[in-house]
């Protein structure tokens, strides 16, 4: 179980969305080149929050890659809400490092939702674009560190 | 399975040719009738779950669709309830006020046009924070978001419900300059500069000539927003700032009283937010690790969660943006009123532009790890929040804070409490985190949320932003001159509504046509 979370700083809020406290063990899998000049190594204390994946930080990526990255790293990446819970429950709790995920699983969770995930909307992911996006999991484990 | 609730006087025989007529107008790859459809538009953080069915969902993904939806919706006289991302998760998401509405997914509209000149863009309604910031990063362009804690929706949507980020442009709605509409009866119009054609300075000032309607179509419903201007920060120098803890409860008046004034005279340019314990509790753990008892946490465990990390009763992180060496002279004088008023631990902090870059909300840095509290009690979360603009006074702060948090005694809930600084404001926001799989529980949200708002209405103090559930009942708190405000709401809805087919009941807003279905 994963109960190790630090504090990376408190306070950040609003409408009860707060907080920033960051989960210990998934900055391993976290860095990313920031596009933006950097010197300098972090100073120490806890890690900071790694920078979102988000399609500029995969360039050149396509299919289910592209369209889970665009749609679900936001909460499916290194520092999100989706990796935070499920990583209460089960390891690796990103799913691109997941090999046990079914295609049909991703789909109905997707649709339905599952436990605080909100069901995604035919009108934001289409049909299609959601079987890329499970057959892409389905075919992992990926890395996830580009 | 989903239910299939139809709009007012519109029976299944009509909203299926309806349904055939929109299928028509867009393509039947963007119309969604099937009982998935349904429950996917429903709101994931109700408190009522037999309540905001939606009939189905279309996604338009041009004006010109816009259009010709909003036509078939005036010829078969369906409601249609326009989201752009839907992820204002705790005020409704995707579902409507009305049953049997039709919702209008705009998530794939998602083009961005970026003046990097200038730093000023115009998005869609589908756009979302991590889009945006996509496109900064992809183009390398020195411009900052201000983000808010749930940045998984929509840069549009979260300005016209005027939801705020952490920058010193954290005010969104205020950044907003010039909208493009689509009226209820199909007209597109231009504001501000963007009614001159071919004027280059649509995103450089919002008012134009004549009446300037930005704020019109912000938490209203006379009108599908299609393109938002906005003006972004430019990515700052230098950022440096301290995050500062409190012991005590009754340390909210000092803060208040040091702080505010700071914010008025703009040595502070951002938007702090002064919050309590839970808000990190509740991110990083879930409350059977520190108590099985119910009813709200006892002072024990609130000092068992403040010793493990480290908290105040109260915190809050002050930042400055901007030129170092302006930084620099600012925070000596932030540094000498925080300190006179006997903080528990001051944590300073400083950036500047070549070192490697915070990730968190003071950079506008997109993120969606605050939502992690609806675990807190375990099982399905959720949450609402009770939001007053109360006035930046201490004294007042600590009487609004003492009263509620005497009520979430009462009602036995966790108190998750904030106090957000505007330039003459504050926002009160009070989260109640709930679990959807605990009954007793949830027959106490709504009971727990009229008492707040009557509370606050008896100290003249209205909400700024709510649920669907709650927007009757706020309205109508909203009662100068008999309800002055909502009648020429409802005189303008009805003259550029006249069927009532767009977002009946809004923000309290109600056409002539389904003023039955109002409540309070």
């Amino acid at each position: 179980m994963n109960r190790a979370l630090t504090i990376a700083f408190a306070a950040l809020a609003m409408a009860g969305c707060a907080a920033a406290a960051q989960d210990a063990k998934a900055p391993a899998a976290a860095p990313v080149a920031p596009a933006a000049p950097v010197a300098a190594k972090p100073p120490a204390g806890p890690p900071p929050m790694p920078k979102p994946i988000t399609l500029a930080s995969r360039p050149g990526v396509t299919g289910g890659e592209a369209m889970f990255v665009e749609h679900c790293a936001q909460c499916h990446g290194p520092n999100g809400m989706g990796t935070g819970l499920l990583g209460r429950r089960v390891q690796p709790a990103m799913l691109e490092q997941r090999d046990n995920l079914a295609a049909a699983y991703v789909v109905m969770a997707a649709r339905r939702g599952v436990g605080n995930m909100p069901a995604i909307p035919r009108g934001e992911v289409s049909d299609a674009d959601l079987k890329l996006i499970a057959d892409y999991l389905a075919a992992g484990p990926h890395g996830v560190a580009k | 399975m989903a239910d299939s609730p139809t709009p007012p006087r519109v029976d299944a025989a009509t909203l299926k040719q309806a349904q055939r007529a929109f299928e028509s107008a867009l393509g039947a790859g963007k119309v969604f009738f099937e009982a998935i459809d349904r429950e996917g538009y429903k709101d994931k953080f109700a408190v009522n779950d037999a309540a905001h069915h939606p009939a189905g969902a279309i996604a338009p993904t041009s004006v010109e669709e816009v259009q010709a939806a909003l036509k078939v919706a005036n010829q078969y006289k369906i409601p249609l309830w326009p989201v752009s991302r839907g992820k204002n998760l705790g005020y409704g998401g995707t579902a409507p006020v009305m049953a049997g509405s039709v919702v209008m997914d705009l998530s794939g509209m998602k083009k961005i046009e970026f003046d990097p000149q200038f730093g000023t863009v115009i998005v869609e309604p589908g756009v979302g924070f991590y889009d945006l910031y996509d496109f900064i990063q992809k183009n390398n362009l020195p411009y900052w978001l201000s983000t808010p804690g749930n940045s998984w929706g929509s840069v549009m949507g979260n300005a016209l419900d005027r939801g705020v980020g952490y920058t010193p442009y954290g005010e969104n709605t205020k950044n907003i300059c010039g909208l493009e509409v689509v009226l209820p009866t199909g007209e597109v119009v231009r504001t501000g500069m963007g009614a001159f054609s071919n004027a280059p300075t649509w995103q450089a000032y919002p008012f134009g000539f004549g009446p300037g309607w930005d704020q019109m179509f912000v938490q209203s419903n006379f009108g599908v927003v299609t393109k938002m201007g906005m003006w972004l920060m430019p990515e700052p120098e230098s950022l440096m700032g301290m995050d500062v803890e409190f012991d005590r409860p009754e340390d909210l008046k000092a803060m208040v009283d040091t702080i505010a004034p700071l914010r008025r005279e703009r040595v502070l340019q951002q938007s702090p937010s002064i919050g309590n314990w839970l808000r990190a509790a509740a991110v990083a753990t879930r409350r059977e690790e520190w108590t099985d008892k119910p009813g709200a946490l006892s002072d024990s465990v609130i000092d068992a969660i403040r010793k493990k990390f480290g908290l105040g009763w109260w915190g809050v992180s002050l930042r400055l943006y901007g030129r170092e060496e302006v930084n620099k002279a600012a925070y000596k004088i932030l540094e000498s009123a925080i300190k006179s008023i006997n903080p528990l631990i001051i944590k300073p902090t400083s950036w500047v532009k070549g070192q490697p870059l915070e990730y968190s909300g003071w950079t506008g840095t997109p993120m969606t790890f605050p939502m992690q509290n609806v675990n807190w009690y375990g099982g399905r979360g959720g949450h609402i929040g009770f939001s007053p603009i109360i006035q930046q006074d201490g004294t007042k702060a600590l009487e609004q804070f003492r009263r509620t948090y005497a009520r979430y005694q009462e009602y036995g809930m966790d108190y998750q409490g904030s106090f957000a600084f505007g330039e003459r404001h504050l926002i009160n926001v009070n989260a109640m985190i709930f679990n959807k799989d605990d009954p007793a529980m949830m027959a106490k949200v709504d009971p727990f949320f009229r008492q707040l708002v009557a509370d606050a209405k008896t100290h003249g103090y209205g909400e700024y932003r709510t649920h669907l559930d709650y927007m009757d009942l706020v309205a109508k708190s909203y009662d100068w001159n008999g309800g002055a405000l909502n009648k020429l709401n409802t005189r303008v809805k009805d003259a550029l509504d006249p069927n009532g087919i767009l977002a009946p009941g809004k923000s309290g807003i109600w056409p002539k046509a389904y003023a039955g279905e109002k409540k309070a």
